[in-house]
């Protein structure tokens, strides 16, 4: 216990440098900048403005990349509760209620609530990963090649079983990321894969152009081709920000129970901030003796979600700072910033570098902070910038993205990459393919063959290694098993109700 | 404006009719990627012993995507599902020609220049742009980009044509 004090307060210490306070800050202003926009989601926003952490120390970019995705989060909060477009589908459950509550002239205490559970649910999961850190650091040093590569196959499983659509499509996704991961120079012998005697390809395709032309450019493409009058914007004033003791007791419950459920689904691989709130509401509505006035503006249906979505956001660093695996996409797109800033992310991160570390799980304090502290005196920016057309919105990411893009390696070529991914992401979405198991995929790819290679040859080149060292059989037994159950027809029909929204 | 795809979903082909043609042709071009996959580390030497070589796992995923490939499309065959959604032209279009513009531009005109042709090229991209409207942003968006960019974060860019 004391231990675990002696770490925060280094973190504290490392956070607190005015700085990385003010790099949070910014982080968390222009993630909540970002999130309220309406079709760009988390994943987009941390890919948009990946390249300005660039710039920065690498302690400073972690904190900064921490703070632009509670941001992000948050802000998609703001535009479901005010105009009903989730900016993201962390949040596309708040809307139910959350705009009702706007309708009624409750606009405030809605977001004072979300901003409220959000920040308790944000102090909760943050103790949870430093007292966790070390325990599961712990294990993890205990795994070898075999290990690591079934605990891959099982994060990619669990990404797979929770993508909404065919459990096969999301599978063939993981595949091709992997094998896009190949290409450029092998890790063991450096031969040039797949490369094609480009230049620029000997060194892999970029992640973030990768991350950039699915995400950033596929879903501008794709929002041009939607019509635009299909917003429903709130042009009643918001009065009255603070919520009543009423709604406060209301909502404790509430908020402990979505905390709960947040930080349990996070750590899961795969799990994330979207089931977590999607199953808080539930489970609310569940216990709640007033059922039918959830979906009428009931202060328990923002409450839930939004601190399970937060905890989740938050203890979903666990996996990725324990064990260097990231459990979902936004975490896939942290790997890619720490391997940019020469980290390799995983156990010997809280050995070799405690500072970043320590001081990272302590920004995730501050950074819930930030966002109180921003979010309720700035409603109203963020709303008049949800009146800026897209016509003038969309070229202004692009050029956003491709200065971006180009100032990673100053290298055109990256640019043109970018572009190309682009409209592979608009040939996916046509075609019900999820870009999320491909992200995962691509960042896991090196890892996993790395690992998969070592295993076999300590193994004398015999595959069944993987069955008989007890900790990968379990997990590669649990991978199966979820494989199996989500194909299972009653379950899918299951997952396709939760996914209807 | 979402018109384009017949009614009931189903499209002829070799002489039965694909029930679900998203998943169908979904599956066929996984399997082409999978095969040019397999084409392309066709010189990269595989297993040697017990080691792998660098060939082994592109051929190893490859294998197995082209198989997931082929199931996909199997579905596609058997189940039922949505129309294609027809394909836009302008939008990709101009947006794809607005992107490989910049990486072509940025070198020889710099940043500023680059930018703002950008920028103009983009907002091509949609229905509803306005000439005037859209060169106004397009430059509060180079004086923006120039202030984050160059300014602030002290990347280290040429700004205008080398002639300058």
């Amino acid at each position: 216990m004391s231990e675990l004090l002696g770490n925060l307060a280094l973190g504290f210490q490392v956070a607190a440098n005015p700085w990385n306070i003010l790099f949070c800050l910014l982080g968390a202003l222009v993630g909540t900048l970002v999130g309220v926009l309406p079709g760009i989601g988390t994943v987009a926003t941390i890919a948009m403005l990946l390249p300005i952490t660039f710039g920065l120390p690498p302690v400073g970019a972690l904190i900064m990349l921490a703070g632009i995705y509670y941001g992000a989060q948050y802000g998609g909060s703001t535009t479901s509760v005010l105009v009903n477009i989730p900016g993201e589908a962390t949040s596309v459950i708040t809307c139910l209620d959350g705009h009702q509550m706007a309708r009624q002239g409750r606009a405030g205490p809605a977001l004072a609530i979300a901003a409220i559970g959000s920040f308790f649910a944000g102090c909760v999961a943050t103790v949870l990963v430093a007292a966790l850190g070390a325990p599961l650091t712990s294990i993890a040093l205990l795994f070898g090649p075999a290990e690591y590569f079934s605990l891959m196959c099982l994060g990619l499983i669990f990404a797979v079983v929770l993508a909404k659509g065919s459990v096969l499509k999301a599978v063939a996704m993981v595949l091709t990321g992997l094998l896009l991961s190949m290409v450029g120079s092998d890790l063991e012998t450096g031969a040039g894969r797949m490369t094609f005697d480009v230049a620029e390809l000997a060194d892999g395709i970029g992640f973030a152009n990768v991350a950039m032309g699915v995400f950033g450019f596929a879903e501008i493409i794709r929002n041009l081709e939607l019509p635009t009058d299909s917003r429903d914007i709130v042009k009643a004033k918001i009065t009255g920000l603070m919520p009543t003791r009423k709604d406060l007791i209301d909502s404790a419950g509430a908020i402990a129970r979505g905390t709960i459920m947040g930080s349990i689904l996070g750590i899961l691989p795969g799990g994330g901030a979207v089931i977590a709130s999607f199953a808080a509401y539930t489970f609310e509505k569940k216990v709640s003796k007033t059922p039918e006035m959830f979906g009428r503006g009931i202060i328990q249906g923002v409450a839930a979600p939004e601190s399970a979505n937060n905890a989740a956001a938050q203890t979903s660093f666990i996996p990725l700072l324990t064990l260097g695996i990231p459990p979902n996409a936004v975490m896939a797109l942290m790997v890619g910033a720490m391997t940019i800033h020469g980290i390799v992310p995983g156990p010997q991160v809280m050995t070799k570098q405690p500072e970043l570390f320590w001081g990272m799980i302590a920004s995730m304090w501050i950074g819930n902070l930030m966002l109180v502290i921003i979010n309720l005196p700035l409603v109203g920016v963020w709303v008049s910038l949800l009146r800026v057309p897209y016509r003038l919105l969309y070229p202004s990411i692009i050029v956003f993205c491709c200065i971006g893009i180009y100032s990673i390696n100053n290298s055109p070529t990256d640019v043109v990459i970018a572009a190309v991914f682009g409209v592979i992401g608009y040939w996916l979405v046509k075609h019900d393919f999820e870009p999320a198991p491909l992200l995962l995929g691509f960042v896991l790819g090196p890892l996993m063959e790395e690992n998969l290679r070592r295993a076999m040859l300590i193994a004398r080149g015999d595959a069944t290694v993987f069955f008989t060292r007890p900790i990968s059989a379990v997990l590669l037994t649990i991978a199966i098993l979820l494989l199996v159950v989500a194909a299972l027809p009653k379950m899918r029909r299951r997952r396709d109700e939760v996914f209807v929204e | 404006m979402s018109d384009g795809a017949s009614p009931t979903g189903k499209q002829q082909g070799f002489g039965f009719s694909i029930r679900n043609p998203r998943d169908f042709w979904g599956g066929l071009v996984l399997i082409a990627l999978a095969i040019f996959a397999i084409w392309a580390s066709r010189d990269l030497p595989g297993q040697r012993g017990f080691a792998f070589g660098p060939g082994t796992a592109p051929r190893l995923f490859a294998t197995a995507l082209a198989g997931l490939g082929a199931a996909v499309a199997l579905v596609g065959l058997v189940t039922d599902g949505p129309p294609i959604e027809r394909y836009r032209v302008r939008g990709p279009a101009m947006i794809v020609i607005s992107i490989v513009a910049f990486a072509l531009m940025v070198r020889p005109l710099g940043l500023i220049p680059a930018t703002f042709l950008t920028f103009m090229i983009s907002i091509l991209g949609s229905t509803e742009m306005r000439w005037v409207e859209g060169t106004i942003g397009a430059v509060v968006m180079t004086i923006g980009c120039w202030l984050l960019f160059v300014v602030l974060l002290n990347l280290p860019f040429q700004l205008c044509p080398r002639f300058f």
